[in-house]
């Protein structure tokens, strides 16, 4: 079929209403279940983020060694840490890193790290804190060498340099030692210290591997932990509080009440209660998908609802401006609002489709191209455009049209009531 | 003529565009100075370009409710940040004794930090009796102003129990001196002023004049305010700090936006062909002019939300071509000539577009009203963007489809038009003449009505100028 012709065919979208009321009561009863067992299971229902709940924070100093290069290296450890950090019979915590900031200048520049309580606050101020503190002291402060190799005769000629003087004789003998331990004794020819402190040469009687190569660079790295200062970790509260939330309700809730009296105005005050119950529905999916898919629910979430907020009101809009241009048009005095309904949808599906797809084009590079944080922010967001086209299309009108034709309906059965209330009275 | 004009327009059109678009994306040297681009200088929010924290310790010993007083503290340091125009600035606690603040990139760091850094306490004396009338803890805000009479004051706003004390001070003690003494954490304590009292002074509102300039009476103001804090506090730290949502979330969300805008135009022109390039001309008008606004209104501050704004303006603008067109290729399926039906859906299609566009014009209003922080800025540029996409597609793509079409009206494949069932033989132009004449005409009144509001402006002009 052209897509073409799908403005001509009359799908009997209102009439199929039960289907379509079922499919997100459905949803909701599942994210309920999903909600229960989260709660059982997990102890929480949904997935807040330390924007509400709070968590700790941790200051890892690095000073100067911290450069736009290794930043990244070094943000991929203290994650894996984290991820890592488990009790004495080897099971996680769970923590989980909230976001990493570099904060500071110079010899002050630390790492801000936002992690969320895995624990009551005993656990983490006992156990936990003090656990992760010491490992990151011995896991971050370090003196990595970057290697490279070269086949010299039958052996391999490496250089290790470093970021850092090796003229302490100690120091120096240790990495030898470390170096020999790693490669084997007996294949080790020489190593060699530069003028400078600054690299050292190893020449080898065998070829070296790529593997054996990473296992020597682990081995040749100086231990640093003294260099820099990692912070006990400690409470942070939720940035996100009571009073923003309330403001944020606020304004929401005065939206909904003067847009509804704005389409009730411009149209009827049915058309504006289905358009609102179809901007709930919206909202309420998004925040289905939140939960089912434990997503972390950030104040970037109440950003996305109140852009879907917009977005459904206007998707609705456009449907019942059909709806008020082909109920005005004399042939469909005679109609039912059904029948209106069913026609203006289909005369605005294509319209539906195609602005869908170009928003979901803009949103759904956001959510492919961005960063963590981002994706968290555009996922719900294209779940409700989802929903927003959906409940448009299929609820809204629906509703609308089985108001008005039951409205039409008690009209003329009306003559008969009154009467018996006469007869009552 | 009409063909030629309507070339002309076109080429206008699209070298205003190109100058915009450069304007928009490159720096460059001019002579001395240097003309930054629009992208350029939009100022960014703390969760894409990071700014400015600080730590402040509770230096008190007294030790009791601290918890609640740390609150009470954390709740009236924002909303002096807000006041100071900080509107996105984030307070959380840390630990039991600490305060980290984070506000937006700013020029100078240690200028705003220096607010809390150096709190001071007030207080109203009268001076015959000794007697203290109104404290710090009466002071709901301290601000500086400029009044003919005083020159540079700080003006007051008490609460309800200080408005009381300060009246009745004022009404039992007439024509008597009263002081005020400020101390400044860590100095000694001074008598910035004293006065007669003329008359009660009711209303809650109290003002310290003798300010010698705005920035000494901006000083003691925010001083005064920290004063009134439940907790003392002590600036611990204090330094730039990355942006929350990484480094490279910027970035990414730029590409992100310029590969999905790309996608939209290649969609737009593929299915509605020339009108497809219409709406990609009128859409990268609305991006430019977003760009220009985004950098030059004042106040204005880019944050994951307010992107989250854009995008759903943008969405709307791309919408609101998909309605005129969908409703334009309706009305040649059934029957009307190009002209007709690109005249008719602009005209149908309008009552919508403002009606949708409208309610989510008053939901912005209501988010900036009611929200805070990044809400506000979220409602900011959505109203922005809002205003951009009614401007550029019941203006723009309205100029450059007429363009087109009188450049072509012969042919529906260069539009995506295709006639619906029974109308398959009509000719693409048939009504054309018809149309025209009805389009003149239009055009014609509205001349009319022009130019007689022009003369009886004009008229009424004259009139009061006679009386004068």
């Amino acid at each position: 079929m052209k897509i073409s012709n799908l403005l001509e065919k009359d799908f009997h979208l209102v009439e199929k209403k039960k289907i379509f009321f079922l499919i997100p009561v459905a949803i909701v009863v599942v994210t309920a279940v999903f909600m229960l067992i989260y709660g059982l299971v997990l102890g929480s229902p949904v997935n807040l983020g330390m924007d509400f709940t709070g968590g700790y924070s941790i200051d890892i100093t690095l000073g100067t060694k911290l450069t736009d290069e290794n930043r990244a290296v070094y943000e991929k450890q203290i994650n894996e840490i984290f991820a890592d950090l488990s009790d004495e019979n080897g099971e996680s915590y769970g923590l989980k890193v909230s976001s990493i900031q570099r904060q500071g200048e110079a010899e002050k520049t630390s790492l801000h790290v936002l992690y969320n309580a895995a624990g009551d606050e005993r656990l983490m101020d006992e156990v936990i804190n003090p656990a992760l503190q010491e490992k990151i002291q011995s896991a971050i402060f370090k003196i990595v060498p970057s290697a490279s190799k070269e086949t010299s005769g039958s052996g391999s000629k490496i250089v290790l340099s470093y970021n850092f003087s090796l003229a302490v004789d100690s120091t120096f003998t240790e990495v030898r030692k470390a170096i020999r331990a790693s490669l084997g004794e007996e294949n080790v020819d020489s190593i060699e210290r530069s003028e400078d402190s600054r690299t050292l040469t190893v020449i080898t009687n065998s070829a070296v591997s790529d593997e054996t190569l990473t296992a020597l660079v682990e081995a040749a790295t100086i231990d640093d932990r003294f260099s820099g200062l990692v912070s006990p970790g400690n409470t942070t509260s939720a940035s996100f509080s009571a009073e923003l939330l309330w403001s944020a309700l606020a304004a929401i809730l005065a939206s909904v009440v003067l847009m509804l009296v704005y389409i009730a105005f411009r149209f009827e005050l049915t058309s504006g209660l289905s358009a609102i119950i179809a901007l709930f529905h919206d909202i309420l999916i998004m925040f289905c998908f939140m939960v089912i898919f434990r997503i972390e629910i950030n104040s970037t979430f109440i950003a996305a609802m109140i852009t879907i907020l917009g977005y459904s009101i206007n998707n609705t809009i456009i449907i019942f401006d059909r709806v008020r241009e082909n109920n005005k048009s004399l042939y469909a005095s005679g109609s039912t609002a059904t029948f209106i309904a069913n026609k203006s949808v289909s005369e605005t599906l294509l319209r539906s489709i195609n602005t869908s797809i170009t928003t979901l084009l803009t949103i759904g590079m956001v959510a492919i191209l961005g960063v963590h944080d981002i994706k968290i922010f555009a996922l719900p967001i294209i779940i409700g455009l989802l929903a927003g086209t959906y409940s448009s299309i299929c609820i809204s009108p629906a509703i609308w049209a089985s108001w008005k034709d039951r409205k039409k309906k008690n009209k003329t059965s009306e003559p008969k009531k009154e009467l018996e209330k006469a007869t009552a009275v | 003529m009409k063909k030629k004009s309507s070339i002309v327009k076109l080429s206008i059109i699209g070298v205003v565009l190109i100058i915009g678009i450069v304007l928009s994306f490159c720096s460059f040297d001019i002579g001395l100075t240097t003309y930054k681009s629009f992208a350029s200088s939009i100022s960014l929010g703390l969760d894409l370009k990071g700014g400015v924290y600080a730590v402040y310790e509770a230096v008190d010993d007294n030790t009791a409710n601290l918890d609640e007083r740390m609150e009470g503290t954390r709740t009236m340091l924002l909303n002096l940040l807000v006041q100071k125009g900080y509107t996105e600035a984030t307070i959380v606690k840390e630990g039991t004794t600490r305060l980290r603040v984070e506000v937006p990139d700013v020029d100078n760091p240690s200028e705003i930090f220096d607010i809390i850094g150096k709190p001071a306490s007030i207080r109203f004396v009268l001076d015959s009796s000794n007697e203290q009338v109104i404290t710090g803890e009466h002071i709901v805000s301290a601000e500086a102003g400029y009044t003919t009479q005083d020159g540079y004051v700080v003006q007051l706003s008490l609460n309800s129990e200080g408005a009381d004390k300060f009246y009745e001070a004022t009404s039992n003690h007439v024509n008597e001196y009263m002081s005020i003494y400020v101390q400044v954490q860590g100095e000694e304590e001074q008598r910035i002023s004293q006065a007669t009292i003329s008359t009660a002074i009711a209303g809650g509102r109290a003002v310290i004049n003798g300010m010698g300039s705005y920035e000494a009476a901006k000083n003691l103001a925010d001083q005064i305010m920290s004063g009134t804090f439940e907790v003392r506090l002590a600036l611990m730290d204090s330094s730039t700090v990355s942006p929350t949502l990484g480094e490279q979330a910027l970035f990414y969300g730029l590409l992100a936006g310029i590969i999905g805008l790309a996608l939209v135009i290649v969609f737009l022109c593929v299915i509605y062909r020339m009108l497809g390039v219409a709406a990609s001309v009128s859409l990268m008008v609305y991006a430019v002019l977003m760009l220009f606004f985004l950098a030059v209104l004042p106040g204005v501050q880019l944050t994951l939300p307010g992107i989250a704004g854009i995008i759903l303006s943008l969405g709307m603008a791309v919408d609101a071509n998909v309605i005129i067109y969908e409703r334009m290729k309706f009305e040649y399926r059934n029957g009307k000539s190009i002209m007709a039906s690109s005249y008719a859906g602009f005209r149908r299609a309008t009552m919508a577009i403002i009606d949708s566009n409208v309610t989510t014009i008053i939901a912005g209003i209501m988010l900036f009203i009611f929200g805070t922080g990044s809400i506000k800025g979220f409602a900011i540029t959505l109203l922005l963007g809002i205003v951009l996409s009614l401007f550029t597609s019941m203006l723009v793509s309205r100029l450059l489809v007429r363009c087109f079409v009188n450049i072509n009206s012969t042919n529906p494949k260069l539009y995506g038009f295709k006639r619906g069932k029974g109308f398959e033989n009509v000719d693409a132009d048939k009504t054309d003449v018809t149309v025209q004449r009805k389009m003149d005409e239009e055009e014609a009144l509205k001349e009319e009505k022009r130019r007689a509001k022009k003369n009886k402006d004009k008229n009424a002009g004259g009139l009061a100028h006679e009386n004068i």
